[in-house]
């Protein structure tokens, strides 16, 4: 499918066909059941397995709503299963009606759970390389304070983003001191250089599975407008550690995807992680 | 029941199936005179339905038990918050409370565990070595794995889970 040069367009066009697939559920397992029913009392001469379909595509539609959710639902994605073995059982007209008419029914609650337990559907997001709010607010928000990021710099500080998503903390650490490192030898001290070493902090210590420090890097008051989340007043000092590491990486990630549009596609497949730092906790 | 080293635990699942299935053959057998011929291997095979489960729960442990060390030297000690997908087949060690405890009952017990920055679902496929319950304090090692397999949010296999702290 091409990619339309309007996104929200893009997005709303398909939001709609998902709804239309919502619809199509119980449309199709009840007009189903009512084949079946219209079989039943017009004795037409049509086989009454016809009617089966109906469930099966219901049940293959519910499958791929469940699939497009990033949370995935498992009872959703294996009605087809349960449709096949619908299919195998041999029954005569009444009872493949009623069968069919509990059977829609399932699918329909079913449907119901997966809106409201499963959330959206995954959005566009990933192949539109649009981030999800909070984050995208985030970085919106930071994207001015990036304008003096050299390309090479967010390139860096992509591949550290990632590594440490990726949990391999001693190549993290490695790579975000050579970029504190040269940030410092250009003459550049800025709120990048130190979230730099205070990644590479952090990643030296999951490393070696440390414990926190007695003292440790923090970002200087006057780079509270670029942080994403607010520094910790409280007197225990697992917070505020904590919380410096989370505004660290996202602003790594900020600076990463305004400034070096082709490692966007990589910060993308980490969103998610991105989004969890954002959470207050 | 201990076998070798490995504390071997029969799921109430497997008890319960051996009770039904002897009351069936005795039934069966006092009713059948043809029932009754074949005790020989009716017998053994009823035994079976404990033996082949108690040695599965061998089996498996001692693996775990073999594996367990690998784990303790090689896992990061991570806060719940930084597991994510790109974690997926890392070994980590998670430190945290036990929120949640299922299907202890199946000897395929799953935990959720939380720290202060979040909570995850901790999988493990055999009976563990202690008796874990809500509010313990525990450490877990395992690895990263997708809830079902291909896909689904990440959870831990649980390889080693112990009690760190009396509640």
């Amino acid at each position: 499918m091409a990619v339309s040069d309007n996104p929200e367009q893009e997005k709303q066009a398909e939001e709609l066909s998902h709804r239309w697939l919502e619809y199509a559920v119980p449309l199709l397992s009840f007009g189903g059941a009512l084949l079946a029913f219209i079989i039943l009392v017009t004795s037409i001469p049509l086989d009454f397995r016809i009617s089966i379909l109906g469930c099966v595509l219901a049940s293959w539609v519910l499958a791929y709503l469940a699939w497009i959710r990033p949370r995935k639902d498992i009872v959703a994605l294996t009605t087809p299963l349960y449709s096949f073995i619908f299919i195998a059982i041999p029954t005569d007209v009444f009872s493949s009606m009623v069968l069919e008419v509990l059977y829609a029914a399932s699918l329909t609650i079913l449907l119901v759970r997966l809106k409201y337990r499963f959330g959206t559907t995954a959005s566009m997001a990933y192949r539109l390389k649009e981030l999800a709010a909070p984050l995208k607010t985030y970085v919106a928000r930071t994207s001015g304070s990036c304008q003096g990021i050299s390309p090479e710099s967010g390139h860096c500080a992509a591949v550290i983003f990632v590594r440490f998503a990726e949990g391999n903390y001693g190549e993290a650490a490695r790579e975000s001191g050579t970029a504190a490192g040269q940030l410092e030898g250009a003459g550049t001290s800025s709120c990048l250089t130190r979230a730099f070493k205070i990644v590479r902090e952090h990643a030296a210590l999951l490393d070696k599975s440390l414990p926190r420090p007695q003292t440790f890097l923090t970002f200087s008051p006057e780079d509270a407008d670029l942080l994403a989340k607010p520094v910790s007043d409280s007197v225990e000092k697992d917070p505020e550690f904590y919380s410096t590491l989370d505004n660290a990486l996202l602003l790594l990630f900020s600076a990463a995807w305004n400034t070096s549009e082709k490692d966007r596609t990589h910060l993308l497949a980490c969103e998610a992680f991105a989004q969890k730092l954002m959470s207050p906790a | 029941m201990k076998i070798g080293n490995v504390e071997v635990k029969v799921s109430i699942v497997a008890i319960a199936v051996f009770v039904i299935f002897t009351i069936f053959l005795i039934v069966a057998s006092l009713s059948s005179p043809e029932v009754r011929s074949q005790l020989i291997w009716l017998v053994p095979a009823l035994f079976m339905l404990l033996v082949i489960p108690t040695a599965l729960n061998y089996m498996s442990r001692s693996q775990y038990a073999n594996i367990a060390p690998v784990y303790e030297a090689e896992a990061k000690t991570v806060r719940i918050k930084l597991i994510n997908e790109s974690m997926i087949g890392k070994p980590v060690r998670i430190e945290g409370v036990v929120e949640r405890v299922y299907y202890q009952w199946m000897n395929r017990p799953q935990y959720l565990i939380a720290d202060r920055s979040g909570s995850i679902s901790v999988k493990m496929f055999t009976s563990p070595d202690e008796d874990v319950k809500v509010n313990d304090i525990v450490e877990v090692f395992g690895q990263v794995i997708h809830r079902y397999m291909i896909t689904g949010d990440p959870v831990i296999n649980c390889v080693l889970i112990r009690k760190i702290k009396k509640s």
